[in-house]
């Protein structure tokens, strides 16, 4: 197949990726929205609307911007397919960012490709299935495994599954790019700990120590072009 | 009959099992249609064999911690509900702060059994879904010219504008990904130096401890592949480096 053939292959691919993608979208905020409502038909107790508004105001406002914050940023970093799965599957900070990452440097795909959109998609299904067998299989063995899953002596390690990700994922990351990761990582520690309060809104602060980030790479990447213009 | 009874009855169960199941048949699809086009358009099988393997050894512990999220809320929301709300669209660390707050909203002080009506559970729910559905909401509407602009920004309109901007994807990818990394180490620096009282040096150690042996235990897989030229331990490193910090959180947390 010719190169031509190819990237009108892969061109029809996005475009239904696109129309596949928002269809699902739609088809699980129907099934999601309506299940209380089904649920409460059958417990002969339909949502109260009053409470719920009242509810929305006060929490669902912040979620709203939170969620604003996330599509932002996740997006291009897991590409069409990807974006539409993780936002149907959740958990995307716990697992589906740094599984589409990790997976995306073992391969080697480059951003923007059509290998990093497909490598990110794959990821994140991969991911999500297994996500979702695991919890079946814990539903359905939940009486015999509750107690060993729910035992003081472990709950420690599964209080600590982001920082054992974090914590592994940084060693990966900062390794290489330390010009890079050394000034917001000295900003957000300095931040959270002159206002300890923030750690309650973490997630917001991944914007700003982004843009640091994102900030040095782009400094530290003119200056490589300017050096390697100036070497030739 | 009780409120627990009630919502762990097999009605719910095939409700939620139904959506659970629905939204699986979708990650299926998209696996498949990526894989094909992958090979139609000459990607390399073993790469995305090893993405597979990867992403699937990656996904277990912390679906188990999902899990767990599980069963923590099963206790007074019953099973199958939180069930449904960890395997689609939610998060375990908001999950359970929105059905507090909702639970709250609807009059019932924190998430408890006792207080539980099915009214209340009704309004909890749909609360839940509407939270957290916003990313989902977004994607319907924009995802498309998003990722559009995205590629338009990476292909740049000018001579100039290519130049400056050729092969910074995915540094900027890579910088965003450190950003958030650091944000979240971060705070488990500001948690141990300023947690229970600015600069007293007295808040939870853990999560910076378990973060730092989870780098140390990833800096050891990492040096054990540059040395024996083993690329296939890159399928496992984070995973098993989770696993051997998570191991150390439970020896750790006996010094608290």
């Amino acid at each position: 197949m010719n190169e031509e053939k190819k990237q009108a292959l892969y061109a029809q691919y996005l475009e239904s990726t696109h129309r596949l993608g928002r269809l699902f979208s739609v088809l699980t905020l129907l099934m999601l929205l309506s299940a209380p409502f089904v649920i409460g038909a059958y417990l002969d107790a339909l949502p109260d609307m009053g409470s719920f508004w009242r509810g929305f105001l006060s929490i669902g406002l912040v979620y709203l911007v939170s969620c604003v914050a996330e599509y932002l940023i996740y997006v291009p970093m897991l590409g069409a397919g990807g974006s539409y799965l993780a936002f149907i599957t959740g958990n995307l900070i716990n697992m589906k960012i740094p599984c589409a990452v990790t997976a995306r440097d073992i391969v080697g795909a480059k951003s923007g490709t059509a290998e990093n959109e497909i490598i990110s998609t794959l990821s994140i299904a991969t991911s999500s299935l297994v996500t979702i067998v695991v919890l079946a299989l814990g539903v359905l063995l939940l009486i015999p495994l509750q107690p060993i899953l729910q035992s003081p002596a472990l709950q420690p390690a599964f209080d600590n599954v982001v920082p054992a990700l974090f914590g592994a994922m940084a060693c990966k990351y900062y390794r290489g790019n330390f010009k890079i990761a050394a000034l917001p990582l000295c900003v957000m520690s300095l931040l959270f700990v002159f206002v300890p309060s923030l750690v309650g809104s973490t997630s917001f602060m991944i914007l700003p120590s982004g843009a640091i980030a994102i900030g040095l790479a782009w400094l530290l990447h003119r200056r490589r072009a300017a050096e390697e213009g100036s070497a030739l | 009959m009780s409120i627990l009874s009630q919502l762990n009855s097999p009605v719910l169960y095939l409700i939620c099992g139904g959506i659970v199941l629905a939204v699986a048949l979708m990650c299926v699809v998209f696996a498949l249609r990526a894989y094909r086009i992958g090979r139609a358009i000459g990607m390399d099988v073993t790469k995305m064999r090893r993405t597979v393997v990867a992403s699937a050894t990656f996904a277990v512990l912390p679906s188990v911690g999902i899990l767990l999220g599980v069963i923590a809320l099963s206790g007074s929301l019953g099973t199958p509900w939180p069930w449904l709300r960890l395997s689609v669209i939610g998060a375990l660390h908001y999950e359970t702060q929105v059905a507090e707050a909702a639970a709250e909203a609807v009059g019932i002080h924190g998430l408890s059994a006792s207080q539980m009506t099915a009214k209340a559970f009704s309004t909890i729910a749909l609360l839940m879904s509407v939270c957290i559905m916003w990313g989902m909401v977004f994607s319907i509407f924009s995802c498309k010219r998003y990722t559009s602009r995205l590629s338009a920004g990476k292909s740049g309109s000018g001579e100039k504008k290519r130049s400056a901007f050729s092969g910074f994807g995915d540094t900027a990818m890579t910088a965003m990904f450190i950003g958030l990394v650091s944000a979240y180490i971060g705070s488990y620096v500001g948690t141990f130096v300023s947690g229970g009282g600015r600069f007293a040096f007295a808040g939870d150690w853990l999560p910076l401890a378990v973060a730092a042996v989870g780098a140390l235990a990833m800096w050891v897989f990492l040096k054990i592949r540059d040395r024996f030229d083993a690329a296939w331990i890159d399928s496992f490193s984070i995973a098993g480096s989770m696993l051997i910090a998570m191991t150390a959180a439970i020896f750790l947390a006996r010094l608290r």
